[in-house]
């Protein structure tokens, strides 16, 4: 394979892990505490996209079903947006939405009535993760799962002009991917939610004397967090297969990916998602090591920062 | 009040600790009544007929396991704040310590004695332990979390891609005898004709050295040592005020750990004689913090009892399919499957949250368990208060 093909590959996977970084910094920077459930709220995404794929292929688009439709609506739901049916952005929606709504739930149940440190909350996260997991598996079995949609060839031209195979899927991915950082980005300094989410990280007491009701700013991150999250999982999904473990493996990058930026600044997050998701496809090129521990490599990068710089590249930035 | 009386309290008080005691080995009568009641529990169901006696050792040799695993994450998270969520890797170098050195399915056959396995485990985990160490002790406690979860996913694949070192997936089988000279024979056959002599051997060896680690574990708990490590987790930076080399004690608590750890994987594959790195699920590391803060975080009888907890709900669960209740309720619910484990994942991940929500310390928090016997009555104070009081008194 090419290290530019790997390159393109690169920043498919990167988009991946910048929209699961991102979630896992601000719970660290306004939560303070390392959410060890956010691997697996972006599995929940996946999956709650996954229903609609069900949903869709199995009994609307089904002729043997009570629940079929006629042929034109069949027609419109299978009109194809950049090569994808249309009901695959319905179904990623509908994603975030699960995820979202999951982890306030969540919230309320669990975190907020605890009243302990971060690393208590931490160790409760493991258990919010491994009772998501379950509940995946509960409902959907343990084996892996597709969107059932059928691939498209790569782009004629880009593959003639460059010799790169780029589908029009990672096209998709990538655009959303920089459509909802940019969105973040604009959240974040130019509303007045994006202020007092800064304000809440930077000094939740400071900023609940200011009258900042820092209850609604941290529901706000949950549902930020895990509306990135779940599209992240939903694109993994996508690109890969649909698994209950996909968060877990998830997971160890995101964390790299946070500590490699700087734990608690979005922005190191989405520097660190970038890398650690290029080193993962980049291991291809790595002489004696092979892609089986393309995991391995990502959690080398983060020993490394660690040793050498423990803040990460932009650590100890207000976000 | 005369010297006499004083000098004969001083006297017994050294004797006292002289004396080889249950109490001054660690071991209070608390414990040997817990134990006691697992045991007799144990032995009623045998009796019934719910268990096989076999079936019975085999748990008790688990609960040995698990017990190595919970106290060693006890010396680390209870004593010194560590949160270490590399357990199963830790497990994974001693079992793989001991299937790759005696077991005659190793790809190596070198078919080394057990014991020289055991060394290897320890010095093997201790050096590991170390070099994970450096980079993360120093830092916040939540960069050991992730460091050591990533460290345990890099061991996994280690073991599962090398084959041609360990065998990869395919697995190791076979293990020598533990230790077939001990004379478990004859006092099994008194039992039961029909009891099998390995398992017991190997639940007589886990729990003889669990219970000689366990006394170790307890009397450095009480030490100074264990005294300023329990204090870097209260606040590290008083420890540091104080003169403590606290990366040092740290990596100390760490390491000891850790060696804890591999000596239960290295038990693992004599009782279980079949290795394969699908047991380096990260999941089983969770099962045993599940045992730690349910038995009582930083209690050293808690981890005990956490073992045994965790020994019943992880053997407990696999009857699940076999209950006609559970498997109603299961058909009830649209949508859902019954699937063991998953069950399991639910039921450990429930636990953890239930536990820190509803009861933070445990089952048996530390109490005075870490308070020298006798140190500490009421009755000892006031001789100490009096004590001084008569020599202000004689200085006057």
């Amino acid at each position: 394979m090419s290290t530019l093909q790997l390159v393109v590959n690169g920043i498919v996977y990167s988009s991946v892990i910048v929209l699961g970084s991102i979630g896992l910094s601000l719970v660290y920077s306004i939560g303070n505490f390392a959410n060890f459930a956010h691997g697996d709220t972006m599995a929940v995404g996946a999956f709650g996209a996954l229903v609609v794929a069900i949903g869709v292929n199995d009994y609307l688009l089904n002729p043997e079903t009570a629940v079929s439709v006629s042929p034109s609506i069949a027609a419109i739901l299978e009109t194809t947006l950049f090569s994808l049916p249309i009901w695959f952005f319905v179904a990623l929606v509908v994603g975030m939405a699960a995820a979202a709504i999951l982890v306030v739930i969540t919230e309320y149940l669990v975190y907020r009535p605890l009243d302990t440190g971060s690393i208590e909350l931490l160790i409760t996260s493991i258990g919010v993760a491994l009772a998501y997991r379950a509940l995946l598996i509960l409902g959907f079995g343990s084996d892996p799962q597709t969107y059932d949609i059928g691939r498209s060839g790569r782009i004629d031209w880009v593959s003639e002009s460059l010799g790169v195979a780029i589908t029009p899927r990672d096209v998709v991915t990538v655009a959303i991917t920089a459509i909802l950082v940019v969105g973040l980005h604009l959240l974040l300094q130019y509303t007045t939610l994006g202020r007092k989410m800064r304000a809440t990280a930077d000094n939740a007491d400071l900023a609940r004397v200011s009258g900042i009701r820092t209850g609604e700013i941290i529901l706000a991150m949950w549902v930020i967090g895990a509306v990135l999250a779940a599209a992240g999982g939903v694109f993994l999904g996508l690109d890969t297969l649909i698994r209950p473990r996909m968060g877990f493996e998830l997971l160890l990058l995101i964390f790299s990916a946070v500590i490699l930026g700087g734990i608690g600044s979005v922005y190191g997050a989405m520097l660190g998602g970038f890398t650690i998701g290029m080193a993962f496809e980049m291991t291809a090129a790595l002489p004696f090591v092979g892609t089986q521990y393309n995991a391995a490599v990502a959690f080398i990068v983060m020993i490394a920062i660690l040793l050498v710089r423990p803040t990460g590249i932009l650590g100890d930035d207000t976000t | 009040m005369s010297e006499q009386q004083s000098d004969d309290i001083g006297l017994t008080d050294r004797l006292d600790r002289l004396r080889i005691e249950p109490g001054n080995l660690g071991v209070s009568v608390l414990d040997l009544t817990a134990v006691g009641v697992f045991v007799l529990f144990l032995l009623l169901l045998v009796g019934v007929g719910v268990l096989s006696l076999n079936y019975g050792m085999y748990l008790l040799g688990l609960v040995g396991m698990y017990g190595f695993m919970v106290v060693g994450l006890n010396i680390q998270w209870g004593y010194a704040g560590l949160i270490n969520f590399s357990v199963i890797a830790f497990w994974g170098i001693g079992a793989y310590a001991a299937a790759l050195l005696t077991s005659p399915g190793s790809p190596h056959d070198i078919l080394l004695s057990p014991v020289i396995a055991l060394v290897v485990a320890i010095v093997v985990a201790a050096i590991v332990a170390v070099l994970i160490g450096i980079p993360t002790l120093r830092l916040r406690a939540d960069y050991l979390a992730i460091a050591s979860l990533g460290f345990a996913e890099v061991i996994r694949l280690l073991f599962l891609n090398e084959r041609e070192w360990t065998a990869g997936s395919r697995g190791i089988s076979g293990a020598p005898e533990l230790f077939g000279w001990l004379p478990v024979e004859p006092v099994v056959r008194l039992l039961s004709a029909e009891a099998s002599i390995g398992t017991a051997r190997n639940t007589i060896v886990i729990l003889g050295m669990l219970f000689v680690g366990y006394l170790l574990v307890r009397r450095i708990h009480r030490s100074p040592w264990g005294r300023v490590v329990r204090t870097i987790r209260g606040d590290e930076d008083l420890a540091k005020a104080l003169g403590k080399n606290t990366y040092m004690m740290k990596m100390q608590a760490f390491v000891i750990g850790c060696v804890l750890m591999a000596v239960a994987g290295w038990f693992y594959m004599y009782a279980f004689q079949y290795l394969d790195p699908g047991e380096l699920e990260p999941l089983q590391t969770f099962y045993v913090w599940v045992a730690l803060i349910l038995g009582g975080t930083g209690s050293d009888r808690g981890s005990i009892i956490g073992a045994v907890t965790i020994v019943a709900i992880l053997e407990g669960t696999r009857f699940l399919n076999e209950i006609d209740l559970v498997v109603a309720l299961f058909e009830a619910i649209p949508g859902i499957t019954l699937n063991v484990s998953a069950v399991r994942l639910l039921l450990v991940g429930l636990l953890i949250i239930f536990v820190i929500r509803f009861r933070p310390q445990g089952l048996l928090p530390p109490k005075e368990e870490l308070i020298w016997p006798g140190a500490a009555s009421d009755d000892t104070q006031s001789r100490e208060r009096q004590a001084t009081r008569e020599q202000r008194g004689v200085d006057e």
